[in-house]
């Protein structure tokens, strides 16, 4: 395609800006959120086997919310029922409350359950919280700080990013059809990875829209809403219907309610049911559950709202398929970011998808570099400039720090069993990750290349070392070792591409950021 | 540059020197179309404005795709200049059409 030269250029010098500029971030985001794709399962694989006595049948649910409100009534504000109980959720009833009452304070979760004598036993202990931390570091791309500080940051680089992924895609329209098969494995080593970086970037394209604008929304929703409603009157004059008159008479049992909405909704498989109370006291009833057929609301359940007293779905604006065209819309969007829609095979396709991405920014980077060296050389230097060096030693540091830290903080959960919190696994992801750039920068990118390769191998190898040592009890679905595979998957991996990152070091242009002269002149 | 060559490139000849002023316009009067847009949809008959109702919603989400549109090719105005000047006409153009249906709060 025909595509004026001034223009892709343009594009050219806008897509290297805003790469450099988001392009560590986004590798960040991409790798944690191609885990995320597992959440569940991973929280399951890092749980320690509970010390809850065994869920009570969904029939006898009534006895233990009856005696969890008798002695904890705060519990009737909102609780949870979990119809099929895990390492990640392992009771049959949780809620949670404010810590010492301040509505604001961080809320601790209790677990509840039946011990073999029938009396109340509640514990504070809950699953693994690495899952989750992995999560907010993809969702806050690897920044350490409050959600409210991050979200605007994060919103910003995927603003980046969408130019980024129209600029990329305005400069290889002309080459389009040359380029995008040629895969040139041959001296150029700055051309074999920029005909990497295309390919990956042409086929992940409508994944890459799709990322970059929801990710806009998620970040500045709050704001985006916050300025409709000072602009437009209309806003507020949609409110919600007020409530009918409180029904009186019993709510349904749980199973009960399980049953009327299964009948209602077939195909629609109920996980939980949240109980609470309305501003005006009364009791309401949402129903958490997944249909592989369709998207999700939220990232692993659609959401209905259910009458308690008759088990009537009330509320199906987040039904899978049960939603009008606006709210199918809207679900599509969550879903197409979330992976949640058709089962296993997807989770396992956006999984690639996630990793493909983070090469792809990988990648971009290394380009960047080595751009800039061959620019910095037209212009005179012989030897790379420090910001260069700095940046360098980045691409090099961030990526890696950021697998190794993720892996350490994984594989830590075992060992740390029932004593880790979300701090210890914040702190230990972060003293890996700092680590491994300080060393990138005192090191410098061509040793630190190899260094830092072989000890993400060895971060990631610590996964199964870990279930080797927790033992088969952690293992309540067998399936589980896919994620021990996966970790070894991933280090022999790297441990393949410690070999040609030493000979690029020792044989190639020794002008470049990734030449080291000690080993050069070794090797002469 | 020498005249006669300056004489024989096309009339605009683009580059990312000017990317500040392009940018800024792309950012801000993005915004301001963007918002404008999930206001004056609802005017003219399709969905609405608030969280409250799925339709609503939809509009929020309009606004990312339509701000991230604007960024990516405010690049192709001729200069920053040209780039306010455009984009500020568009964005009247939009909120002058709030105004006149009464779909602004002033």
């Amino acid at each position: 395609m025909k595509v004026r030269t001034d223009i892709v250029r343009m594009y050219i010098d806008i897509h290297g800006w805003v790469g450099i500029v988001s392009g560590l971030a986004l590798f960040i985001a991409f790798f944690a959120g191609a885990i995320t794709m597992f959440e569940e399962p991973l929280q399951r694989w890092a749980s320690p086997p509970t010390r809850l006595a065994p869920p009570p049948a969904i029939e006898q649910t009534p006895l233990l919310v009856a005696k969890v409100l008798e002695a904890h009534p705060q519990a009737a504000r909102s609780h949870d029922i979990i119809l099929n109980t895990s390492a990640a959720a392992p009771a049959r009833v949780m809620w949670s409350d404010p810590r010492g009452g301040d509505e604001h304070a961080e809320r601790l979760t209790h677990y509840a359950s039946l011990t073999a004598d029938g009396s109340l036993q509640v514990i504070e202990r809950g699953p693994s919280p690495v899952a989750q931390f992995i999560d907010v570091l993809h969702q806050q791309v690897g920044l350490p700080l409050e959600h409210e500080q991050a979200m605007p940051i994060m919103g910003a680089i995927a603003l980046l990013y969408a130019i980024a992924i129209v600029s990329g895609v305005v400069a290889l329209l002309p080459s389009l059809v040359k380029d995008l098969f040629a895969l040139r494995f041959g001296h150029n080593v700055k051309r074999m990875w920029l005909d990497v970086h295309n390919l990956l970037g042409v086929f992940s394209l409508p994944f890459h829209l799709i990322m970059a604008l929801t990710s806009v929304v998620f970040a500045f929703h709050d704001q985006f809403y916050d300025l409709q409603a000072k602009a437009f009157p209309a806003f507020h004059a949609d409110a919600q219907a007020a409530p009918g008159p409180a029904p009186t008479g019993q709510p349904l049992p749980p199973a009960e309610i399980v049953r009327r909405v299964k009948a209602a909704a077939p195909g629609f498989e109920p996980v939980a049911m949240t109980y609470g109370r309305s501003r005006d006291g009364v009791a309401t009833l949402r129903v958490r559950g997944t249909d592989p057929r369709y998207g999700l609301r939220s990232p692993t359940a659609g959401i209905v709202s259910v009458d308690p007293y008759s088990g009537r779905l009330v509320g199906t604006d987040y039904m899978p398929g049960m939603q009008d065209g606006w709210s199918a819309a809207i679900t599509s969007f969550f879903a197409l970011h979330f992976g949640n829609f058709g089962g296993p095979a997807v989770r396992w396709a956006y999984f690639f998808l996630g990793l493909a991405g983070a090469a792809l920014f990988y990648t971009g980077n290394l380009l960047w570099v080595e751009s800039r060296r061959k620019r910095e050389r037209k212009a005179g230097a012989v030897s790379q400039t420090r910001s260069t060096r700095v940046l360098a030693s980045l691409t090099v540091g961030v990526p890696l720090g950021c697998v190794a830290g993720i892996a350490a903080t994984l594989a830590a959960a075992k060992p740390m069993a029932d004593q880790a919190t979300a701090g210890f696994h914040s702190a230990i992801y972060y003293l890996v990750f700092l680590a491994f750039v300080a060393w990138s920068l005192v090191r410098g990118a061509p040793k630190a290349g190899v260094e830092l390769t072989a000890a993400t191998a060895l971060s990631l190898m610590l996964i199964p070392a870990a279930s080797l040592a927790a033992g088969p009890s952690w293992f309540g679905d067998g399936a589980l070792v896919l994620v021990d595979l996966v970790a070894v998957a991933l280090a022999a991996a790297l441990v393949a591409a410690i070999g040609p990152t030493r000979r690029r070091i020792r044989t190639g242009p020794t002008d470049s950021v990734w030449s080291d002269p000690s080993s050069q002149a070794g090797a002469a | 540059m020498t005249e006669a060559r300056a004489a024989k490139a096309p009339p605009r000849k683009l580059s990312s020197k000017d990317w500040f002023g392009k940018a800024s316009a792309g950012l801000l009067l993005g915004l301001a179309i963007a918002l404008g847009v999930s206001g004056l949809l609802p005017r003219l008959g399709v969905g609405t404005v608030g969280y409250n109702a799925t339709s609503g919603q939809f509009m929020m989400w309009l606004i990312a795709p339509v701000w991230a549109g604007v960024l990516s090719f405010c690049f192709l105005f001729g200069s920053g200049l040209r780039a306010w000047v455009g984009l500020g006409l568009a964005a009247a153009a939009v909120w002058g059409g709030l105004l006149v249906l009464g779909g602004v709060r002033l």
